[in-house]
């Protein structure tokens, strides 16, 4: 499964440039997906776009985005002229500044991405980068226009790549204070170390283990349940319904795979 | 108690066999940006959104409307909404903590939505307790409880006086790094080329507060519209100068040597900056070495 970049443009530190490809590191492609169907025909029900005023359906071409410019009134804009918009941090990310590892608070991430070199051209100037963060333990700072804001992102060496996360603005994170001011600073002194042999007791290594997905799983069982009642069994007996039974539960991965494509289009046209 | 704030979660903390009171309160909000309406080209109009069925073209009402799960072309197992409520367990209300990982250890890769998590009145010593021994111990907690209608595993952690919880994705929402870079060619540079690098980091070091961040892209899109119904052209991208391999090393000294006069260093002789270097890779050699055991375990996304 080759991910799909749904950014490309170019990584630039001082004057060395090289061409980079971004995809998202989190995916919701293999969630169970349901969609919403006609009870009485058994059909999907689909989205129509109709004209507000003449109330007839609308083709998909003649669909556009407007921008409002008083009531009733719009200027279509079309992804060209968004792309033109004057900002060279639509298609470049030029890193700045650089700030100590772990010194960006984490509840300013926002959204984790992988950056990659989009072209051999640049294999080697990325890896400068690359290397040259790792081996000073600091992240890049740079700004990018993503999803129609320009946010700050931070960006980490990670094995051959580099993760960039955006980052939140100020004014998207609540102040602590007003949550925290009522608790105590100071703790007993007495409880701390016990609950750090609790703590010593209790530790384990982090394993993606830790964020499976119950309700998933019964979902997905559900899901196999009805459908072999929707097929009547061919051979009931012994061996053949195993072999049956596995390749309906390699079919459900399959279909749930192949939203991964109309999950990463929605994504690029958002 | 924070007041004028509501909760999103009320409920308990355990961890061993100590449980207190406590709630969750969103940390972070997704701010406004910019929407556009949908418009119909050939009239000027805005469009509304119908439901109707896809192979009649009838509109379907609300309640004509129910969830099915797609297994081959066209074909649905229907689910009704009570089936995927009866899928959820019943909520304990509890955040128990299963296990505590070392912060070095934690993979930020997977982190959702951050939370606070603060005590109730009577909980406040058992929070204190727990909130101060995990920074001593520089641990987080992992604990899982049923929150949203979904099990959701969260990571906690200490945050000033309070403790901060993230949700996690799930496993199968998280892409493993190894296999988006796994086709990358295994590059390690160093000498010059490094040494220049680390050069220029060296002069843009700072400190950034992300809390003073301006977002200038909707005065930006204001003059783009503006042109445009002036009817004037607007800008063309400027093209991008791309380093090729061999102009790389000539772009890094240019670029070092740009940020020497910036910030107005005496120039130093060829001999001189030779033993600078030198004396950079020794110590260098230490800090990559702590950085990498360091930074390990978080590889391990999978």
């Amino acid at each position: 499964m080759a991910p799909k970049y749904y950014w490309k443009g170019y990584l630039k530190l001082s004057l060395v440039t090289c061409p980079v490809a971004m995809t998202p590191a989190t995916s919701e492609s293999e969630k169970v997906r349901f969609h919403t169907l006609n009870k009485e025909t058994g059909n999907r029900v689909v989205s129509r776009y109709i004209d507000s005023v003449t109330g007839k359906p609308v083709k998909g071409e003649n669909e556009a985005k407007g921008y409002a410019r008083g009531e009733n009134d719009y200027v279509v804009l079309t992804e060209d002229d968004l792309d033109a918009v004057a900002l060279d941090t639509v298609k470049t990310i030029d890193i700045d500044k650089f700030v100590p590892a772990e010194s960006i608070e984490w509840i300013y991430f926002e959204k984790p991405h992988y950056l990659m070199p989009d072209d051999a051209v640049g294999n080697e100037a990325f890896a400068v980068i690359r290397d040259a963060m790792k081996s000073d333990n600091v992240v890049g700072i740079s700004k990018l226009v993503m999803g129609r804001r320009e946010r700050a992102v931070v960006l980490e060496p990670r094995d051959e790549g580099i993760v960039l996360w955006s980052l939140r603005f100020g004014d998207e994170v609540r102040p602590e204070e007003a949550y925290f001011e009522d608790i105590d600073e100071k703790a007993d002194p007495d409880l701390v170390p016990l609950v750090q042999q609790l703590i010593k007791q209790k530790t384990a290594r982090w394993s993606p283990n830790m964020v499976s997905d119950p309700i998933q799983d019964a979902l997905l069982k559900l899901i196999e349940e009805k459908r072999k009642l929707l097929k009547p069994k061919k051979a009931a007996k012994g061996q053949k319904e195993q072999a049956a039974r596995a390749s309906n539960v390699v079919n459900i991965m399959d279909a749930l795979r192949k939203s991964l494509e109309a999950d990463l289009k929605n994504r690029q046209a958002g | 108690m924070p007041s004028g704030q509501r909760a999103q979660w009320k409920g308990f903390l355990k961890f061993g066999e100590v449980s207190c009171g406590v709630a969750l309160y969103t940390a972070a909000s997704t701010g406004e940006r910019i929407t556009f309406n949908t418009i119909n080209k050939a009239t000027g109009n805005r469009v509304n959104r119908i439901f109707v069925d896809s192979e009649t073209e009838d509109p379907v009402p609300k309640e004509a409307q129910t969830k099915g799960f797609e297994i081959e072309n066209g074909q649905y197992i229907i689910i009704d909404p009570e089936e995927v409520s009866a899928a959820i367990p019943e909520s304990n209300k509890t955040l128990e903590i299963e296990a505590f990982i070392r912060c070095s250890d934690v993979d930020d890769v997977y982190f959702d939505k951050p939370y606070y998590l603060t005590p109730d009145k009577m909980g406040g010593d058992a929070f204190a307790a727990l909130r101060d021994a995990m920074k001593k111990s520089m641990v987080a907690a992992i604990a899982r409880t049923v929150l949203f209608r979904r099990m959701r595993t969260v990571l906690i952690r200490p945050h000033g006086k309070g403790l901060i919880a993230s949700t996690l994705n799930y496993d199968y929402e998280v892409r493993s790094s190894e296999k988006a870079f796994e086709e990358m060619p295994k590059l390690k540079i160093q000498g010059e080329m490094l040494d220049l690098a680390k050069h220029i980091i060296s002069t843009k070091k700072g400190e950034f507060d992300p809390a003073t961040f301006d977002d200038r892209y909707e005065a930006a899109l204001a003059d783009l519209v503006k042109a445009k119904i002036e009817g004037k052209s607007l800008p063309k991208p400027k093209k991008v100068q791309v380093s090729k391999p061999n102009d790389l090393l000539a772009a890094l000294r240019e670029s070092a040597g740009m940020m020497k006069a910036a910030t107005d260093q005496p120039k130093r002789t060829a001999a001189n900056a030779n033993t600078g270097a030198g004396r950079q890779r020794a110590a260098r050699g230490a800090a990559a070495k702590s950085a990498t055991s360091k930074a390990a375990p978080q590889r391990k996304a999978s």
